[in-house]
């Protein structure tokens, strides 16, 4: 499918859900890892800033399995995977209606080989599903990528990439999240094995390239898609003490910059024309102008700052202000403009969610499943709501349609303003 | 009379009409099971196991059977196809009529054969426990030397001898430890055995039955600047064809004189730090060397985990090579099946040392891990075909360094 066709069907299925959802302000799908913009932030209004085990619930539904996958969201459905079962190799994927957050089907489907070596924390369902509403494809820890018929739940393919190129080894189990670009699915496998990239094609799962990464470590992080940069459109991966760009129709390496940490988590963030990166921890913020080739660290990063790394939490920019939190509940903003700090604050508690936004809200969720709630974007830390859920909550949240999605780790619950 | 004969004729052509209709549907079902079984690499044979997915999943339960054995694959892409039509049809079965006619005597004895597929065992467990609750209850004790199952069957005999000793009963409890012991392949369950055997004054050997080998001969350190380390060749392996000469010395980093050096491991999971036994240094090569005595000819699986790079022959053959920095040391990482004479095996390791990692912060750790055992991971009877340490004269530094923590 050509890429305006594809487009022209997204937008189709947009303005279907916009027709299905009159009662809010924008309705804005959330169809991956950090949203519609795979930067966390979404221009939805009407979210709720305040709830509690009962207000604003709009339901609650106990999911089986582990995974700090983050919920997805496209019209009236909510796609979220999970892994339960010996070594957490038995997958779900399951669809539960927006509204009334019961199940509409749930594809139960196994696992080549867990991530060896992984830690408790994680599940083989860490990286994020993604839709453009046909279709969902779900990549697991096991090394298995799958696609589904985003209405039945039925199956349309099934790579597994661990039986081809070998299993996926790291100590938290794999976490990168694929992007959709074109007609391909875009991943990133960097562990201790054979680390590579590879585009996959939507319709039928066959590899359109593949790119071996030798000497590239292991890696949480999930990729980036900047469109329209000045040579192209570029796909950028972090891993390994660098930040590499990549053509993503072919997987030619365009440019590279040093200086990251040797493991990195974070998703880069792409905007106004520049990719802000991380890694952690103790490691620096980078402000990066794409472009070039070869080794640009010494012409194209703009600003540089290691206060607040995160090791796990991805960055999220609101306006003029780039924001980290780190796994300890460190919060620092900086400056996007020239990297320098704005404001330091502890948060408590510990953090493994990355922050999302609605308009100018920043929502912080801890481990202990307590949201935080404070406006982004200006000169000052301000404080506007504390949510408790009395579960813990690993993975990052969801908003679409007015509605906030949060998963802890038993069940998936919708927020919704009903009670202000 | 012609009513008759016209009746009868039709009887007949009906049946051939069933009949044949029920070879054809037969044959549907076979084409449609083989083009699930042809799905494979790079998403091969999608579009024809989705047409034969929609078709088989119309089909009743008298499908479960063919299709049981037809999931019974290593083909985890064709594998997934036929779970997706199994749980199509179970799903319906089961919402339409919970009492519906399963095959319950075929769904048993199919989980009951260890030479099905795991997962599949699993997956009709399952549903064996929603036609029966309590079934896998009753099922997994007995199932303790079962390739799939074996895991809870150790954890329900450790927790039987937990409640003996409780209970005061010893030599239940000691029965019930020994069991979980013999049958644990889990790391962790050979080590709870084998820590609750020792709370009843039993000892065992979790370095015998995980088949580790932990007596060695080492040489090092030779120089290896930079990364360079993997693909030199060094004097150990120009002999390693005819055998190394232990007696032999080297040029080793730094100018001095190296030599080979006895130590047997203390870690019970058969783990060598090597910065203690060889040398605090960076950018190096060390070798261990041991023997090994086989009982009988036989295949067997050679299981490594090295920090950084580790290469090993046996009996002058290279079996391994991987290059890999700054990874640690992690239990069974590498496996390849290796074949073992009667009598002694020689075998030689290489284990290469690499730079700092720019932030010092990261250790540069240097060790080595090995075992030989069986597919599931139990020794398989294999002994130290090294001289006893004291007819050696061999320079034992166990004698001379303390291991105070362990490098896991």
């Amino acid at each position: 499918m050509s890429w305006c066709r594809m487009t022209g069907r997204v937008a189709w299925l947009v303005a279907v859900a916009v027709g299905l959802s009159a009662d809010v302000g924008r309705a804005e799908n959330w169809p991956g890892w950090r949203g519609p913009s795979r930067n966390g932030t979404s221009a939805e209004t009407g979210v709720p800033v305040s709830w509690s085990t009962t207000k604003n619930v709009a339901w609650k539904t106990a999911l089986p399995g582990s995974g700090i996958s983050n919920p997805i969201v496209f019209a009236d459905r909510v796609f979220v995977t999970a892994s339960d079962g010996k070594n957490l190799a038995n997958l779900h994927v399951m669809c539960l209606d927006r509204d009334g957050g019961g199940f509409r089907w749930h594809r139960r489907l196994w696992g080549t080989a867990p991530t060896r070596y992984h830690g408790s924390k994680s599940s083989m369902a860490s990286p994020s599903p993604l839709t453009d509403g046909r279709h969902v494809w779900s990549f697991f820890g096991t090394g298995d990528v799958f696609c589904v018929n985003a209405a039945t739940g039925n199956l349309v393919w099934h790579r597994s990439l661990a039986d081809e190129y070998g299993t996926i080894e790291n100590r938290f189990a794999t976490s990168s999240s694929p992007l959709l670009y074109r007609d391909m699915v875009l991943l990133q496998v960097d562990h201790y094995g054979a680390s590579y990239l590879v585009a996959l094609d939507q319709k039928t799962g066959a590899n359109r390239w593949k790119v071996d990464r030798p000497g590239r470590w292991l890696s949480w992080s999930s990729p980036q898609l900047i469109r329209g940069a000045a040579g192209g459109d570029e796909f950028i991966v972090c891993g390994s003490q660098r930040v590499e760009s990549f053509h993503p129709a072919t997987g030619k390496a365009l440019w590279t910059v040093g200086d990251m940490r040797r493991e990195c988590i974070p998703t880069p963030l792409f905007a106004d024309g520049r990719l802000y990166v991380v890694s952690g921890p103790s490691g620096p913020s980078m402000k990066i102008r794409p472009g070039g080739r070869g080794d640009v660290t010494a012409t194209h990063v703009e600003w540089k700052n290691s206060r607040g790394a995160p090791f796990v939490p991805s960055a999220i920019l609101v306006g003029r202000r780039y924001y980290l939190v780190t796994d300890r509940g460190i919060a620092t903003c900086l400056d996007a403009g020239n990297g320098k700090l704005v404001w330091q604050k502890r948060f408590g508690g510990g953090y493994t969610a990355s922050p999302v936004a609605a308009a100018d809200r920043i929502y912080w969720v801890n481990e202990a499943g307590v949201t935080l709630v404070i406006r982004g974007g200006g000169d000052r830390y301000e404080e506007l709501s504390k949510n408790p859920i009395g579960e813990s909550v690993f993975a990052s949240p969801a908003i679409s349609q007015g509605r906030f999605f949060l998963r802890t780790t038993r069940h998936l619950v919708c927020f919704r303003v009903v009670d202000e | 009379m012609m009513s008759v004969l016209r009746t009868g004729l039709l009887v007949a052509v009906l049946a051939a009409d069933l009949a044949c209709s029920s070879l054809q549907a037969a044959d549907d079902i076979d084409v449609h099971l083989s083009a699930i079984a042809r799905t494979g690499p790079g998403g091969r044979g999608s579009v024809a196991a989705r047409a034969a997915r929609e078709r088989l999943s119309r089909e009743g339960l008298d499908l479960l059977p063919q299709l049981l054995e037809a999931m019974n694959t290593k083909n985890i892409v064709a594998a997934n196809w036929y779970r997706s039509v199994y749980e199509d049809i179970t799903r319906r079965e089961l919402a339409a009529d919970p009492a519906a006619k399963f095959p319950v005597s075929f769904l048993k004895q199919y989980v009951s054969n260890p030479k099905h597929q795991g997962r599949v065992r699993r997956l009709v467990l399952d549903l064996i426990d929603r036609l029966e609750p309590g079934y896998s209850k009753s099922l997994i004790p007995g199932l303790i030397d079962d390739p799939e199952f074996r895991d809870e069957a150790v954890a329900v005999a450790l927790v039987r001898g937990d409640n003996a000793k409780k209970a005061g009963q010893l030599k239940r409890a000691i029965a019930a430890y020994e069991s979980a012991f013999r049958s644990a392949r889990n790391p962790s369950q050979v080590s709870s055995a084998a820590g609750k055997l020792k709370s009843v004054d039993r000892q065992v050997s979790v370095v015998a039955h995980m088949g580790f080998v932990t007596d060695w001969f080492f040489l090092g350190p030779f120089d290896a600047p930079g990364t360079t380390g993997f693909d030199l060749v060094l004097p150990p392996e120009k002999q390693v064809a005819t055998g190394v000469v232990l007696k032999d010395t080297y040029k080793g980093k730094g100018g001095g004189r190296i030599g080979w050096k006895r130590f047997q491991t203390p870690d019970p999971f058969g783990q060598t730090n090597l910065i203690q036994v060889i040398a605090p240094v960076k950018e190096a090569v060390g070798y261990a060397y041991t023997e090994i005595n086989s009982p009988r000819n036989q295949t067997v699986q050679l299981r490594c985990g090295a920090d950084d790079n580790i290469t090993v022959w046996i009996n002058g053959k290279q079996v391994l090579r991987r290059l890999q920095w700054l990874n640690g040391t992690r239990l069974d990482r590498f496996r390849v099946n290796v074949t073992l004479r009667k009598g002694n095996n020689r075998m030689l390791v290489k284990v290469c040392q690499g730079p700092q990692h720019k932030n010092p912060a990261v250790p540069n750790n240097w060790s080595l891990q090995l075992r030989l055992c069986d597919a599931a991971g139990g020794g398989v009877g294999v002994t130290n075909g090294l001289p006893p340490l004291a007819r050696t004269g061999a320079v034992d530094l166990r004698r001379r360094i303390a291991i105070k923590e362990s490098v896991r």
